[in-house]
């Protein structure tokens, strides 16, 4: 591999014959990985250790997946998350996200598919990390918004201060790198889920909806995240005129 | 076996039911006043004739007729005090009485098609609700069994892709080759028991009741699933007194027993935990007992323990793997052999005992010899 340092993969996955096959592959592929086989422990693997991506199964012991994702996401915790889980139902994908995952893997899956998958999030995050590194100013300033995209710490127009969520602070990324441009949902989608995570397009208005909650003066007439009706969204740093 | 109904009919059949109940209700209530009408009308017309009757009466007792020979042509006319002709009374009871009687029968002839109408609709309700009841557990059944099926098939595949993509040494080909054997067996074991609990759950099953030797039976499933405690860290113990014999079917003890010794296993897995196997005769049968020092249960969960896809979340129990389906099956085999099973625990994370009770071997003393955990 040429990575400097390895990627760190933490594992939760309770049958241990299919988590033994998950992590001798990766291990193969040069990742470094840990193997826990329950909730509880995963989530304090998760706290006290750094790593660059969780892969959780949804029904584990004492602590599901998906409550382990939403409590780490709710402590401010970024790790990129991917679900595995044997209920492939849009529904069960959609909770999946929503509890903050990156994507979602359904059982039985391809060895292929699996590692391409995992490549795709690290990549992803690699993108939005390298991105902030390299960026003028890591922090992004319109309306009497101010955003720090390495804390995810914004402070809005009012004074007050929000934690940014990572998939919040990836699309505020994507749109403030082409300011002014239309940006489709898809090409959004693309850019921090991956085309194949989603159901729907309308999940990326819902964050969308949060932004807007978050930096416009009035939500109703938002003047910098702007629809374009069919398309998608473009942002206007110095705000459209009312 | 599946039944199809279009979509949609679950969905109307509240609002078919009622209207028709509505309408027949209306129909009822329209025959109802069109019968007392008909029966108004019916009397006024008898009446109106009565008073023609009466008419035509008094023209003939003035031709000079007897009276009596004017009661015998029209018998609802009689003579008052004053010897007028007039209606008699009676036959004005008469009336009114036939058009009473007439309603009445209309009343209870009503009331009568009314039950009868709600009957049939109660019963025909009860089916559909059955109906859809047993279409929504074959749905579940259908979801739960496939999801369960999931994950060793993910290990299958995943086995079998790194065969191929690797192209590992023989050491860890014989490793990937051994999990991949193990995975089969799980799969096998789970179509093993969803047979089992479909035949059981239709009654599809015959009992070939035989003297069988307790103990030389607890020794098999013993031995058979030593592997599984081993695996697992689990002490495993047999301690059941020979000379105890029981009238049972052998294939169905032996899935009884690999049942409860496979579940306390799996219940005692993470904390290197013990499960004991000891019998001992009482005045019902011979108990047999599996007792585990695992995660236990509380008495809610112990009501729905035996039933399908009940599977307990308490304490760090290795429970996503399993069917769901085993206690179930040891239910129902203790049901067609006229046996008993039941479960007790002092709570999550203290543990579990598990007693079955067979039909002891007729010609065997009855006696308290036995040991027991």
């Amino acid at each position: 591999m040429s990575l400097p340092a390895p990627n760190r993969i933490l594992l939760v996955e309770d049958d241990l014959p299919l988590a033994r096959g998950m992590v001798e592959n990766l291990r193969a592929e040069g990742y470094e990985i840990e193997l826990v086989q329950d909730g509880l422990t995963g989530l304090a693997r998760a706290r006290n250790a750094d790593h660059d991506l969780l892969i959780l199964d949804v029904m584990l012991p004492r602590m599901s997946g998906l409550e382990l994702c939403a409590t780490l996401r709710g402590e401010g915790k970024k790790t990129p998350v991917l679900f595995l889980t044997a209920r492939g139902e849009p529904d069960d994908r959609v909770r999946g996200l929503e509890a903050g995952g990156d994507d979602y893997l359904t059982k039985p899956f391809h060895l292929e598919e699996f590692l391409l998958r995992i490549k795709a999030i690290l990549r992803r995050w690699e993108w939005y990390r390298s991105s902030v590194a390299t960026a003028a100013g890591p922090v992004l300033k319109f309306g009497g918004n101010e955003v720090d995209f390495r804390s995810f710490n914004a402070k809005s127009w009012d004074g007050s201060t929000h934690d940014l969520t990572e998939k919040e602070a990836m699309i505020l990324k994507v749109l403030a790198e082409r300011p002014g441009e239309v940006i489709a949902r898809e090409d959004l989608i693309e850019r921090v889920w991956g085309m194949d995570v989603y159901p729907s397009t309308r999940t990326v208005d819902n964050f969308i909806l949060r932004l807007r909650k978050v930096f416009e003066r009035e939500q109703q007439t938002p003047r910098h995240f702007i629809t374009v009706r069919g398309v998608g969204y473009r942002f206007l740093p110095e705000g459209s005129e009312p | 076996m599946v039944t199809r109904v279009f979509p949609g009919s679950g969905r109307l059949l509240r609002p078919t039911i009622i209207a028709l109940l509505v309408i027949s209700v209306v129909q009822v209530c329209w025959w109802m006043w069109d019968q007392a009408n008909y029966a108004r009308q019916n009397m006024e017309r008898v009446h109106a004739l009565y008073v023609d009757d009466a008419v035509a009466a008094r023209r003939l007792a003035a031709t000079g007729m007897s009276t009596e020979a004017i009661h015998v042509l029209f018998p609802h006319i009689e003579a008052d005090g004053d010897g007028n002709l007039i209606i008699a009374p009676e036959a004005v009871t008469a009336l009114e009485d036939g058009r009473q009687k007439h309603i009445t029968q209309y009343i209870w002839e009503s009331g009568f098609f009314l039950c009868v109408l709600a009957a049939c609709i109660a019963i025909l309700w009860r089916g559909l609700h059955e109906e859809r009841e047993v279409r929504r557990q074959q749905d579940n059944f259908l979801a739960h069994v496939s999801h369960q099926f999931k994950t060793p098939l993910a290990s299958l595949r995943l086995s079998v892709e790194t065969l191929v993509k690797r192209q590992p040494p023989p050491e860890y080909a014989q490793q990937l080759a051994q999990r991949m054997l193990d995975d089969l067996s799980r799969l096998e074991g789970m179509v093993t028991k969803i047979l089992d609990s479909a035949r059981l759950n239709r009654g599809r099953v015959i009992f070939h009741n035989t003297r069988i030797e307790l103990a030389a039976a607890v020794d098999n499933v013993v031995s058979r699933v030593m592997d599984m405690a081993q695996k697992h860290n689990v002490t495993l113990q047999a301690e059941v007194p020979a000379g105890l014999a029981i009238h049972a079917d052998p294939l169905a003890v032996e899935n009884v027993l690999r049942n409860l010794l496979e579940n306390a296993i799996a219940a005692t897995a993470r904390t290197g935990g013990k499960v004991v196997v000891s019998a001992k005769s009482d005045r019902d049968g011979i108990d047999v007992l599996v007792k585990d020092n695992g995660t236990g249960f509380t008495a809610e969960d112990g009501r729905r323990l035996f039933e399908k896809f009940q599977r307990i979340e308490t304490g760090d129990q290795v429970s996503s793997t399993g069917t769901g389906l085993g206690l179930f099956i040891v239910r129902r085999i203790m049901h067609f052999e006229h046996g008993r099973v039941s479960a007790s625990s002092a709570g999550p994370g203290r543990g579990a005992t598990f007693t079955v009770t067979w039909p002891q071997a007729i010609g065997d003393a009855v006696g308290d010899e036995g040991a027991s955990a």
